[in-house]
C-alpha cells in the first residue's frame, strides 16, 4: 500500500498520466489533429502510429533534454527539428535494412510522425527545461494520450464504417441481409472532425464536474 | 565567446553530426536495403500469378528459388516482338517492354507479367499485373509500394482489392482492348451491364487514387498492348515467326 502510494505521486507518474487525461494532447491541447484524421480510419493503422510516434517523442525528447543545457536559445527550434528528423530517419533506414516487413507499413507514417505537432510541441514545453528520465516518460505518456483518441476515434470509424475491428468482420452478414448498411461517411476524414469534436466536449463536461 | 557565434558553431556541429549518421545509415545499409527490395519485388511477381499464398511466410532464399525456376525475364518491343532475353536490370529505353514470363516444367508459357508504374494521388505506385497466356484474363495484381493514405488510397495494397482484379478482362466482350478501370464504389452499381468484367470494386473515400490507378493502368496497358494481342492470337504469330518464347517450337 505504501509503495503503490508512492508510485502514485512520484513526478514520474504524474509526468506520464496527466497527458493522458488532464493535458491530453489531442482533446485538449489540439495537437495533431491531422494525423487523427488521416490514419484512423482502421484500428491497425492507428495502433501502428500511436506506437511510433510514442517511440519518437520519447527518445526525441531525451536527447533534446541531455542536449538542453548546450542547445543556444536563439536556435533551439531548428535544433530541435533536426535532431527529430534525423532519428525519424535513422530508425526507418535501420528497418528498411533488418525489418522490411514492418518498414513497409510505416513508410507513409514517417513524414506524418516528423511533422506531427506533439513531438516538437513536447521539446519545446518539456524536454527543455527537465531531466533526460523525466522527457522520456513524459513522451511516452504523450504517446500513450494521442494513442487512446487515435483508438477511440478508429474503433468507432472502423465499426461504423467498415463494420469490422482490425479487419475482422463484427457485424454479422445477417444484420447485412435484413438492410442495415456500413455509414459511408466514417470513412471520409469530416467524420474524424465530428468524433474528435465529440470526444473534446465528452471530456470537456466530464473534467468540469 | 558572442552568442552568434556560439549558435553558428554549435548548428555546424549539429549539421556535421546529423549529416554523418545519415549519410552512414543510407549508405551503409543500401546493400542490404537493395536486396530486401529485390527479394520484395519478386515475392510479388510470384505473388501476382499465384505461385506462393498469402497467408504464408517464406524466407528470402525460398523466394528466390521459386522465381528461379519459374519466371524469366525478357525485353520486349510495342509489337510483342522479343528484342532481348535478359535476367539482369536493363536501362529504361523508349521502347523496351520488360515482361515476366511463367513458364511451367514443360516449357508452355502460362502467363506473363506486366510491371506497373503510375502515379497515384500523393505519389508513384508500383506493383505487377499478371495476365493469362490468352492475353486478356487478368489472374492477379499486386502493389508492393505507394505513398497513398493508410486506410484510404492505401487499402490497394490490401488483398481483398487486388483479389477483385481476379479473373477480369483488358477486353471487351466484341473483343477489342478497353483496358481495367476501379469503379467508384461497387462495379455493379455504377458500370454497365456488359462491361462488368472491366470494372473492378472501388475503394470508398478513395476516388481520386482509383481514377489515378485507372488512367495508370490505361497507359501501361496500352503500351503492352501489341504484346497482349501476340498471345491473343498465338497461332497465327507463331506461324509467321516463332522467336518468341511462348511459341512452342
Amino acid at each position: 500500500m505504501v509503495s503503490k502510494m508512492k508510485i502514485t505521486k512520484s513526478k514520474a507518474y504524474k509526468t506520464f498520466t496527466n497527458p493522458i487525461w488532464g493535458n491530453n494532447p489531442v482533446s485538449i491541447q489540439m495537437l495533431g489533429i491531422c494525423s487523427a484524421l488521416a490514419v484512423t480510419v482502421q484500428l491497425k493503422t492507428a495502433v501502428v502510429m500511436s506506437l511510433s510516434l510514442a517511440l519518437v517523442v520519447a527518445f526525441s525528447s531525451m536527447i533534446i533534454s541531455l542536449l538542453r543545457k548546450h542547445i543556444p536559445r536563439d536556435i533551439r527550434i531548428l535544433v530541435e527539428l533536426a535532431i527529430i528528423a534525423t532519428l525519424v530517419i535513422v530508425a526507418d533506414e535501420f528497418l528498411r535494412a533488418f525489418f522490411y516487413d514492418i518498414s513497409k507499413q510505416l513508410s507513409v507514417f514517417v513524414g506524418l510522425i516528423i511533422t506531427n505537432c506533439i513531438v516538437m510541441g513536447r521539446a519545446e514545453a518539456f524536454a527543455l527545461s527537465n531531466p533526460p528520465h523525466l522527457a522520456f516518460v513524459d513522451g511516452l505518456g504523450n504517446g500513450a494520450g494521442y494513442g487512446s483518441v487515435l483508438v477511440t476515434v478508429a474503433f468507432i470509424r472502423e465499426l461504423l464504417g467498415s463494420g469490422k475491428l482490425f479487419g475482422f468482420r463484427v457485424i454479422p452478414e445477417s444484420l447485412y441481409a435484413a438492410g442495415y448498411e456500413d455509414m459511408g461517411f466514417m470513412l471520409l476524414a469530416p467524420a474524424a472532425f465530428i468524433i474528435i469534436g465529440l470526444l473534446v466536449w465528452l471530456q470537456k463536461s466530464l473534467a468540469r464536474d | 565567446m558572442s552568442d552568434t557565434l556560439r549558435s553558428l558553431l554549435f548548428s555546424m556541429v549539429l549539421c556535421l553530426v546529423c549529416g554523418t549518421l545519415l549519410t552512414a545509415a543510407s549508405s551503409g545499409l543500401k546493400e542490404i536495403q537493395q536486396k530486401n527490395m529485390t527479394i520484395d519485388q519478386r515475392k510479388n511477381i510470384l505473388k501476382s500469378v499465384g505461385l506462393i499464398r498469402e497467408d504464408q511466410t517464406y524466407s528470402g532464399e525460398e523466394i528466390n528459388r521459386i522465381y528461379e525456376q519459374n519466371i524469366r525475364r525478357l525485353i520486349a518491343d510495342h509489337d510483342g516482338n522479343v528484342i532481348q532475353a535478359s535476367s539482369s536490370n536493363t536501362k529504361k529505353e523508349e521502347k523496351a517492354l520488360p515482361i515476366y514470363l511463367y513458364t511451367t516444367k514443360a516449357g508452355a508459357v502460362e502467363a506473363y507479367v506486366i510491371p506497373v508504374d503510375t502515379q497515384g494521388l500523393w505519389g508513384k505506385i508500383y506493383g505487377y499485373l499478371a495476365l493469362k497466356n490468352d492475353g486478356a484474363t487478368i489472374i492477379g495484381f499486386t502493389i508492393y509500394k505507394h505513398s497513398e493514405t493508410p486506410g484510404l488510397g492505401g487499402e490497394i495494397e490490401q488483398n481483398w482489392f487486388q483479389q477483385n482484379f481476379v479473373g477480369k478482362k483488358i477486353i471487351a466482350p466484341g473483343g477489342e482492348f478497353v483496358s481495367i478501370s476501379i469503379a467508384k464504389g461497387k462495379a455493379d452499381g455504377s458500370a454497365p451491364k456488359n462491361r462488368q468484367a472491366n470494372f473492378v470494386d472501388g475503394i470508398s473515400g478513395a476516388t481520386l487514387t482509383g481514377q489515378f490507378l485507372t488512367q495508370g493502368l490505361k497507359e501501361i496497358l496500352t503500351s503492352y498492348e501489341g504484346v497482349s494481342v501476340a498471345f491473343r492470337n498465338t497461332e497465327e504469330y507463331c506461324r509467321k515467326s516463332t522467336d518468341r518464347p511462348w511459341c512452342r517450337k
